[in-house]
């Protein structure tokens, strides 16, 4: 079930493969590198995965801090507060991406949005300019993702004996000091988990990016890997191209999982 | 002393649950404008005043939705589908991620990063693999074609959590539990199991929130059969390409959001205080 | 850390077996022409479903008692889930219906993925046919075949503010150069307002300009290959698209704000009382009718060059067909016709206000609602469709005509170079898809 999409994903990518090869209207042929030579020699293809490698790692930044700091703020309050927090972020999370991305679309609207009456911004567009567009999707994306941080690392927290913490806060120990001396070697392999997943999902950011800056921002400025993916191969079931560029993005994400796994092997972490 | 120290603390916990709250509130807006704009009559979601509440709510929006042909019945294939979903990709998750923790064997690293290869490639490449797939099992247009591929989709990751919270129990602790001269099995699901719980509780919500806001699987592979589709069909009715009805979208978004805030309060409890066993809480 | 030769292993062991295909189905035309049995139908989902159910129940009950022994089982599947089905459809006959409708821009790409029935025999036998609007027959038609019928079409004019305009003291404007001064007018005298709101991702709000100024999208090469060649940089193109992007200035709707607009955002804003003028269709009318404008508008065609002239409109609307793999030849390219045939779309219109494709059906649903009269007067004076290639799809989804626009609006590429770019992207996309 999983092996062997990806065995597929492959074999696809070398092949003349698109809708009328697969109901059967004309023969699959061997295209060797083809696909892939035709992406590289795309120069959008290369502004394309800087843009989405330099946003990915300030989302993934972003929501591992955001999240990480609100679990240690939830085990500091007390029942109510933390069940009224609790909630506001798995309403955020169980969201449907689609709507989370329309709502904020239409919150930051220059026309009809409450931001900028609140703000007092008159009728700043944050679409237009480059940043800011990637600004307000990265907004969107850290509330949707920073829950699931949230309630994961907390869950890990709580499973730490509290005789551990007691006895950091008896010996005088700051907030700051408890985290990283006990906390963060304990929760390691919770960490671990959630990185490398924010990693996956934030490199490939689609329905955000897609929604709110209306097919990739304007002349294709906001383009990430994914969206451009759908745009160039998927919609027209082009999918020995998508695939190609499928195989790239699992090379890339696989890369940067080993380094990091092998970066926390040299810190003595096992795996 | 203690009572020194309680003075000095309150005000600082003050603070904590001030600024949660006021985060809570922050994090919340945006559902209460999705709330809010559902409610909102025709033509007012889009106004050049933008009012934090409505003179005139009106229930026309969720008329629509579910006014919708079997509406009840796509609710009940959604519950179907992210019920089965958490609860085999729980259970095998428990025991996959025990075994890949406190065994050692071949390839152990290999297997765990190909649990993981599946969710890096974007989904509409797989999407034609599982087509041929679900096809040869006869599952195209059966509940069966959502919960195979979300299993599957979900177990890595449930396998990845759970292995960090079953790392963060204590070898000591097993070897004490063999000395007391308890079995593996008694040690696996009394001892194991309820420490292990929050992580689980976790990963649930995880795969039960993926598993109920499906899109993709559910438009891919339910073709012909509209009695097996889900919820979120019911929501893609309102995306017209021309004319998109947002008081359509932003009622049924509601709706299906509150059964994932039901299924969350129900497990929350375990979350926050479910530890049993030997650490005590 | 052993982690990288493992993997060097596993791959190699994975490009070993790599030496078979990947799958494909069978999806060949099905020669049985049962004459009973169940027919299944796909017939889009709309918001406001029911009164187009009531309409196909009764060419259905109909259908069925002309026919013995037939069953037609309908489903109303979502819009926005059409493509995955299709593609489904077409690569298991097995859930596959054998009448569907479709949207027309999706004609060719059908038809080359092998899925469209070749019904030209039997639409030029039909008695109706002859009173189709020949744009709507364009627009299921592929290399000189048809694919099916049309079902309705749906065109767009120019909707303005009558209030704002008595205001001003303005008329309705008689040519595109008093369209652009209109606009201009309207922002200057009320700063709130857009004149005309345009949007720099709004292609079929484009295209008239480009059409009106005597430019094409692409040109056929001739020969039955029915291969394109791109057009848009030609001059009167690039003419077009200059009056087109001049809007977008801070006299009449900023950059800023418009560029990324696409057809819904400008209907939203003129519906909600920011805009002097928009370009909507027929289909807009109710979002127009909820919002704040509600009584305070009227539509006229969108004026051409010439003063008096009306620009072409792209016809949009949709189609129904006849599968390939259907085992119901006969009846299906029957109920096809049941379904699209003068009685039922005049009750269509009646029932959801679907512009009817048969010249006379729609004149008279025209005589009856006052609303659509500029919509049929701008259908009758000449409509343009997209390029019937399989490389139109791929066109449209890697937005390479919103892309061009945003380019010259935002001042990154001159009106030359920009549509130089567009018209080789186009040109990549037809030989492509062969």
């Amino acid at each position: 079930m999983l092996v062997y999409p990806i065995y597929q994903l492959g074999l696809i990518s070398f092949f003349q493969y698109t809708q009328a090869q697969v109901s059967g209207g004309e023969p699959t042929t061997f295209k060797g590198f083809g696909n892939y030579s035709e992406l590289f020699s795309d120069s959008q293809f290369w502004q394309v995965l800087l843009a989405t490698v330099l946003f990915a790692a300030a989302c993934v930044v972003s929501t591992l801090a955001v999240g990480c700091a609100l679990a240690v703020l939830l085990t500091r309050v007390r029942a109510v507060p933390r069940l009224v927090l609790m909630l506001a972020a798995l309403g955020a999370w169980a969201t449907p991406a689609v709507t989370g991305s329309t709502v904020w679309l239409l919150l930051f609207d220059p026309d009809f949005g409450p931001v900028n009456r609140i703000l007092g911004l008159g009728d700043h567009s944050w679409t237009y300019g480059r940043l800011s567009a990637f600004f307000l999707v990265l907004l969107e994306v850290v509330w949707c993702s920073f829950p699931f941080v949230m309630v994961t690392v907390y869950a890990g927290i709580r499973a730490v004996p509290s005789e551990v913490l007691e006895a950091a806060a008896l010996d005088g120990a700051s907030q700051w000091r408890i985290w990283r001396s006990v906390l963060t070697p304990m929760l390691r392999p919770i960490l671990t988990v959630v990185t490398i997943q924010s990693v996956i999902w934030d490199f490939k950011v689609f329905t955000q990016i897609y929604v709110m800056t209306n097919g990739g921002g304007i002349a294709g400025q906001n383009l990430v890997l994914n969206v451009y993916a759908y745009q160039q191969a998927f919609a027209s079931s082009k999918y020995s191209l998508g695939s190609a560029i499928g195989v790239v993005m699992l090379l890339m994400l696989l890369a940067v999982t080993l380094v990091y796994l092998r970066l926390l092997r040299r810190q003595g972490e096992e795996l | 002393m203690s009572l020194l120290r309680g003075l000095v603390r309150r005000p600082w916990r003050l603070a904590a649950e001030a600024s949660a709250l006021l985060i809570a509130v922050v994090v919340a807006f945006p559902l209460y404008w999705m709330v809010l704009s559902a409610f909102k009559p025709a033509g007012e979601i889009e106004s050049s005043e933008p009012r934090p509440w409505t003179l005139a709510p009106s229930l026309d929006s969720f008329r629509r939705v579910f006014g919708q042909q079997e509406f009840g019945r796509y609710f009940v294939n959604s519950l179907v589908v992210a019920g089965s979903v958490v609860i085999v990709s729980a259970l095998i998750a428990f025991l996959a991620a025990t075994a890949v923790t406190r065994f050692r064997f071949r390839f152990r690293t290999t297997l765990l990063i190909m649990f993981l290869v599946a969710q890096m490639v974007p989904v509409e490449a797989l999407t034609i693999p599982l087509f041929f797939t679900m096809r040869g099992l006869g599952l195209l247009n059966t509940l069966g074609s959502l919960i195979l591929p979300q299993i599957a989709f979900s177990l890595p990751f449930a396998i990845w959590m759970l292995r960090g919270f079953v790392k963060a129990v204590p070898d000591a602790l097993e070897e004490a539990a063999y000395i007391d001269g308890a079995s593996r099995t008694r040690f696996l699901w009394q001892i194991l199991f309820p420490l292990v719980f929050p992580g689980l509780v976790a990963t649930s919500v995880f795969s039960f929130i993926s598993a109920w806001n499906d899109f993709l699987f559910a438009k891919s592979f339910i073709i012909s059969d509209t009695s097996q589709s889900t919820l979120p069909m019911a929501l893609l009715v309102f995306y017209k390409p021309d004319d998109p009805d947002w008081g359509g979208v932003m009622a049924a978004s509601t709706v299906m959001t509150i059964p994932v805030l039901v299924f969350f309060v129900l497990v929350q409890r375990r979350l926050v205080s479910g530890l049993g066993g030997a650490v005590k809480d | 850390m052993k982690l990288a030769p493992r993997f060097a292993v596993l791959l190699a062991t994975a490009a070993v077996v790599a030496g078979c295909a990947p799958q494909t189905s069978d999806n060949s035309s099905s020669d049985k022409d049962d004459q009973s049995g169940t027919l299944r139908v796909w017939l889009f989902q709309e918001v406001g479903n029911d009164p187009k159910a009531k309409v196909v129940d009764s060419v259905v009950a109909a259908f069925e008692k002309a026919h013995k022994d037939t069953k037609v089982d309908v489903e109303y599947i979502p819009i926005d889930t059409r493509a995955q089905r299709v593609k489904a459809a077409f690569n298991d006959p097995k859930s596959a219906p054998d009448v569907m409708e479709y949207g027309n821009t999706d004609t060719a790409g059908y038809v080359h993925d092998g899925g469209l029935l070749d019904v030209t025999k039997e639409f030029g036998a039909w008695s109706e046919a002859k009173d189709t609007d020949p744009t709507a027959k364009q627009s299921v038609t592929v290399d000189g075949k048809l694919y099916g019928s049309p079902f309705y079409v749906g065109v767009r004019a120019l909707y303005y503010r009558t209030d704002v305009f008595k205001d001003l003291g303005l008329q309705p404007p008689k040519s595109m150069a008093e369209l652009a001064a209109t606009a201009r007018k309207i922002h200057k005298a009320k700063s709130d307002l857009y004149g005309l709101v345009v949007g720099g991702a709004y292609t079929y709000g484009a295209m008239p300009f480009v059409w009106a100024n005597g430019g094409e999208l692409a040109t056929a090469k001739g020969g039955s290959g029915g291969s394109y060649t791109s057009a848009i940089d030609s001059a009167v193109a690039q003419k077009g698209i200059k009056a087109y992007t001049s809007l977008f200035t801070s006299g009449n709707c900023p950059a800023a704000k418009c560029a990324v607009m696409g057809g819904n955002d400008t209907i939203t804003a003129f519906a909600a009382g920011k805009a002097g003028m928009a370009i909507g269709g027929d289909f807009s009318h109710s979002a127009v009718e909820a919002g704040k404008v509600k009584g305070k508008y009227a539509v006229v065609p969108l004026p051409g060059v010439a003063s008096g002239s009306v620009a072409p409109a792209f016809a949009g609307g949709n189609n129904i067909g006849v599968l390939k793999s259907t085992s119901h030849r006969t009846l299906a390219v029957d109920l096809m016709e049941q379904l699209t045939s003068k009685a039922t779309q005049a009750s269509m219109f009646d029932a959801m206000g679907f512009l009817p494709t048969f010249t006379d059906v729609r004149d008279a649903a025209a005589a009856k609602v006052p609303f659509e009269k500029p919509f049929v007067e701008t259908l009758a004076a000449g409509t343009k469709f997209v390029p019937a290639s399989p490389g139109w799809s791929e066109i449209d989804s890697s937005l390479v005509l919103p892309t061009m626009l945003q380019e010259v609006i935002s001042g990154k590429k001159s009106v030359g170079a920009a549509s130089k770019d567009a018209a080789r992207k186009m040109n990549d996309a037809f030989s492509s898809a062969g």
